[in-house]
């Protein structure tokens, strides 16, 4: 019996060791670029990586692909072959693959996963060999302790976020719009830390905070915190939410009749289907960071590429973000080759064009994009602040709901 | 008619002749000890010759091999379905998380299977009240009831959420950590049912108030060995821990409890080599559906599960049994 | 939070809500375990199965949603049988109790992966939802939402009709003596079998039915359906395995212990207040409120 097991081990194993990732084909005769990365499929973050993520990677390679590749220095252009796997949404296995990335298929760059958590796991192997990577869904104030040199992060962090929030808030309070706020957020890391920046930031603004709620992940019904505020007298709701607590939020306020003259929820608001679910979602606001009607270019021909490649539109927040990375990665390969080293120098040092507006890293943190608001105009998700980079001017006290 | 007939002058037979099939025998009897000595050496040269992928890929395996062997020692004979797995597991890790910047490798692992242990003594004495799938689904509640407590108590006391690992210890360290987890699971697996423990436990298994009329203390041996399980299950945790870079409630998974219990039951719970086998097999097999069918692979390895419970009554350890006998 | 009349009616109400939901999906699982002993972990998968036959029929065809709860539940009910006759009943071949509990928790997790991978297939994993009856109703001094309270209400109506056709009609009768003298029953010549495989179907029926309910209120993924399955296994052991009117009961008392949890402290006390209760309740009495 003990002879059988090993033998079942080692057919087993050897098994595995020839197994060969699943790769995209790509058609061109030169040596392909290999990008490889993980993404969730399966699992809980199957949602957020298949609306701002997923998408944008695969438009890029073929946009890329169609220009005949990905323009190496010295090389001309070779077609990209992503080398990637569903990473069911769990931390174990993304690592391992990023293990395997690295050190067994040398793959020649990596694109990161989506989440924080997947990225606190595997920043640490990217950095440890040597691969630069651009993070557009990596939210924590906790990534300036990792002090990780290959690491580099597109959104805008908790702090300046929410003081864009405070501002706006200040500047309406200021016009006599609204005059009490209330906060809720969800017990996860991001909410909780979105919560310790609104704290102080509305405190220097001068906001009268007349409560602040918190409420568990898949939470089922926000009615009570709702009620709650509405019998307190807010004017203001702010929600540090993500999909689908934003949208439960968005329902319950309707079912208890509370319409307050401004209606914010964090994450989530900026995609489409938020918008086409609400009917146009008209007033609402929320975390922003783009839309296509911003005056960087490519920003008009990246929304029509998207809706024309997958039948829906780029969320009007981290997609823009997640594309501008991979441009960003595209500059660098064209001007430094892939040399690894060489494309890190070129990110500490270099400000980026791209469809999200200008972007710069200092000590891995984009520090040239502003903590954004938006909010549902007529369909689109107009920028509201800061007023340098608006196209629209808030509109409050927010319409009856739809 | 008497030994003088026939042939008188023949020399009585050779005593030599028999010693050759005597030492195969002894060979053969030794087997299974060679067996497991050799994978043993194997195992521990592994991450030297390994690439890391592969390693790491050891190293999961190794890690639900230690929790199927600790789930199917207490499981398997006293036939009480513990869902807690994923509640232990939780614990061990996030204890490592709290301890590990301030103590040595590998103390972390040594305190998270020390405060699942402690989780289980609190927990086992009254779940281990209930019966049958009364225990059952009150043990798996353990991990959401971890999870949320722990949320309110980070939020609400010490007012923050998660955290990191900064530092961690290097993967061959890990490696040999799990390893020697594993080992000692096992190697309690199989002392366990030679001692009067595990002959207590089946008797309860068996049947409960017959071996309370016996004079065994029941209580006192479930919840024993139920606390010495979850030990397991805890440093299992707190070993795979530094691996994640960042921890935070949600790391009481409820999914783990029922892998755990998926990959034992596959193999084979009341044998030693069963949940080896099951934790072998699953991890491979969903490796290998996941790299081979990137949209499918959910698919496949419910169908693969669903056809070997279908097939397979004693489970993969029952195909090996038949052909020994 | 101050105490008020207002208060009280918001939590009975909205605590009879949530409970009627979770006692229609907990009394499609008891009667699988409890009849069958039959672990089906993949419960909550067909709830989301249901919830997004009722999504698609709405979105894309308009169909009314509590119309289509005379789809998805027939259709659930078939397949539940023919789920029973090919997978579950050839468990039951040759082998002791408790193995038959482990050995379908097995099966039904291999089923619970087809059945997800399935929906991801079909309808990806994108978030989806559609609003229905989204209106408040003026009650009394507060505010309700009519959908929340139509969804309860025809859950409660379900599963009180279910008790009824259990109590009173002959079949409902064979699975009764079925569950308490499973012997007996066969001695005196209930069809085993045939029982089961109704019971099966019949569970799948619900868990589907209170799916296509859920929809109008939540929104769904693929992967919306195991803390489904969870609470419905909270409720069913609260209320005593086997008994339909204690499950019913839990599934009520869970609703309100959760909603008075949430109202009066924090959120996450929700969950723990339904454990703490649970644990109570299992120490006092170590079968469930009504179990034997």
């Amino acid at each position: 019996m003990t002879m059988r097991r090993r033998e079942f081990l080692k057919t087993a194993a050897a098994g595995a060791a020839t197994v060969p990732l699943l790769q995209t084909r790509a058609r061109a005769q030169a040596k392909p670029v290999r990008i490889g990365y993980t993404m969730s499929a399966t699992g809980p973050y199957a949602v957020g990586a298949g609306i701002t993520q997923a998408p944008n990677y695969v438009l890029w390679q073929e946009q890329v692909n169609a220009k005949g590749g990905l323009a190496v220095k010295g090389e001309g252009r070779r077609p990209i072959e992503f080398v990637s796997i569903d990473d069911r949404s769990e931390i174990e296995t993304a690592v391992r693959f990023y293990e395997k990335l690295a050190t067994d298929d040398k793959v020649d760059l990596m694109l990161p996963p989506w989440g924080s958590a997947m990225n606190f796991a595997i920043a640490p192997v990217a950095t440890k060999h040597g691969y630069p990577m651009i993070g557009p869904t990596a939210i924590s104030a906790k990534f300036k302790e990792l002090a990780l040199s290959y690491f580099y992060i597109m959104l805008v962090q908790p702090e300046p976020q929410m003081q864009a929030v405070a501002a706006l808030l200040k500047d309406l309070r200021e016009q006599g719009k609204i005059k009490k706020v209330a906060v809720a957020y969800v017990n996860d890391l991001f909410g909780i830390e979105l919560n310790s920046a609104t704290g102080p930031a509305f405190k220097a603004a001068g906001l009268e905070v007349v409560d602040t709620k918190s409420y568990p992940l898949g939470a089922k019904d926000l009615s009570p915190v709702l009620r709650g505020f509405k019998a307190a007298g807010a004017d203001a709701f702010v929600g540090l939410t993500y999909p689908p607590d934003n949208i439960l939020a968005t329902t319950q306020a309707k079912e208890v009749d509370w319409n307050p003259a401004v209606f914010f929820t964090g994450v989530g608001t900026a995609f489409p289907f938020y918008r086409d679910r609400f009917k146009g979602a008209e007033g609402v606001m929320g975390i922003a960071g783009w839309n296509p009607k911003v005056k960087f270019a490519g920003a008009k021909e990246y929304f029509e590429a998207h809706v024309k490649k997958h039948q829906k539109e780029p969320d009007r927040w981290a997609s823009a973000f997640a594309y501008a990375s991979l441009q960003i990665l595209e500059r660098c390969v064209g001007e430094v080759g892939l040399d690894r080293p060489k494309i890190k120098a070129m990110l500490d040092a270099t400000e980026f064009q791209t469809v999200a507006g200008p972007i710069k890293f200092t000590k891995g943190e984009n520090v040239v994009t502003p903590g954004m608001v938006g909010q549902w105009q007529k369909g689109e998700f107009e920028l509201l602040w800061p007023k340098s980079w608006a196209t629209g001017a808030a509109m409050v006290p927010k319409p009856a709901w739809a | 008619m008497g030994v003088a007939e026939g042939t008188p002058s023949e020399p009585p037979p050779e005593p030599v002749a028999p010693a050759k099939p005597a030492l195969e025998q002894r060979v053969l009897r030794h087997a299974p000890w060679l067996g497991w000595v050799l994978l043993g050496v194997a195992l521990v040269v592994a991450p030297q010759v390994l690439p890391p992928y592969y390693r790491s890929l050891a190293l999961a395996i190794l890690a639900d091999v230690a929790l199927a062997v600790s789930w199917a020692f207490f499981s398997g004979p006293t036939r009480y379905l513990s869902l807690a797995t994923g509640a232990f597991f939780g614990a061990g890790a996030y204890t490592t998380a709290v301890v590990m910047a301030r103590v040595p490798w590998p103390l972390p692992v040594l305190a998270a299977a020390v405060v699942a242990a402690a989780m289980a003594l609190l927990v086992g004495t009254l779940a281990l009240r209930l019966r049958g799938p009364y225990f059952a689904v009150f043990t798996f509640g353990l991990a959401e009831l971890a999870k949320h407590t722990l949320i309110w108590f980070e939020t609400g006391i010490t007012g923050t959420v998660g955290r990191l690992l900064l530092n961690p210890p290097g993967p061959v360290t890990l490696y040999y950590t799990v390893l020697g987890v594993a080992a000692l699971a096992v190697t309690v697996a199989a002392l366990l049912p030679r001692g009067r423990w595990g002959i207590a436990l089946i008797g309860i298994g068996a049947d409960e108030e017959r071996a309370e009329t016996l004079g065994i203390d029941t209580t006192r041996m479930k919840v024993g060995v139920f606390v010495l399980s979850a030990a397991f299950m805890g440093a299992v945790g707190g070993a795979m821990a530094p691996r994640w870079t960042y921890l935070d409630p949600q790391v009481f998974n409820p999914l783990v409890s029922f892998q755990t219990v998926i990959m034992a039951l596959l193999g084979g719970p009341t044998t030693i080599a069963g949940p080896i086998l099951g934790a072998v097999f699953l991890g491979l097999m969903s490796e290998i559906l996941l790299v081979k069918f990137r949209y499918l692979y959910m698919l496949s390895l419910g169908l693969v599960l669903i056809v070997v419970v279908l097939l397979l009554p004693a489970g993969l350890s029952g195909l090996t049994r038949k052909r020994r006998a | 939070m101050t105490l008020s009349p207002t208060l009280l009616l918001d939590v009975v109400v909205g605590g009879l809500t949530t409970g009627g939901i979770y006692a229609l999906v907990a009394l499609g699982l008891n009667l699988q375990y409890g009849l069958m002993r039959v672990l089906n972990v993949a419960h909550g998968e067909f709830l989301m199965l249901g919830a997004y036959v009722t999504y698609s029929l709405h979105t894309g065809w308009g169909v009314n949603p509590l119309l289509t709860l005379l789809i998805t539940g027939p259709a659930a009910f078939a397949v539940g049988l023919v789920l029973h006759r090919l997978l579950y009943a050839r468990l039951l071949i040759g082998d002791a109790h408790e193995a038959l509990e482990s050995r379908s928790l097995l099966l039904s997790f291999g089923l619970m992966f087809v059945l997800q991978n399935a929906a991801l297939l079909l309808w990806s994993a994108d978030l989806k939802g559609y609003s229905y009856l989204a209106i408040p109703l003026r009650w009394l001094g507060t505010v309700f939402p009519a959908n929340r309270v139509l969804a309860a209400t025809i859950a409660l109506s379900l599963g009180v009709a279910f008790y009824v056709y259990l109590r009173w009609s002959l079949t409902g009768k064979a699975v009764r003596a079925l569950m308490q003298e499973p012997e007996g029953a066969q001695l005196v010549g209930i069809r085993t079998a045939q029982i089961h495989g109704l019971c099966f179907g019949a569970g799948i029926a619900m868990s589907a039915v209170t799916g296509s309910l859920v929809s109008m209120l939540f929104e769904l993924t693929p992967f919306m359906g195991l803390p489904y399955t969870v609470t419905a296994l909270v409720v069913v052991i609260l209320g005593g395995l086997g008994n339909m009117v204690g499950c019913l009961l839990a599934g009520l008392l869970l609703g309100l212990v959760e909603t008075a949890g949430v109202y009066l402290a924090s959120s996450d006390i929700r969950l723990i207040s339904s454990y703490a209760v649970l644990s109570l309740i299992l120490v006092l009495k170590p079968s469930g409120l009504f179990g034997r």
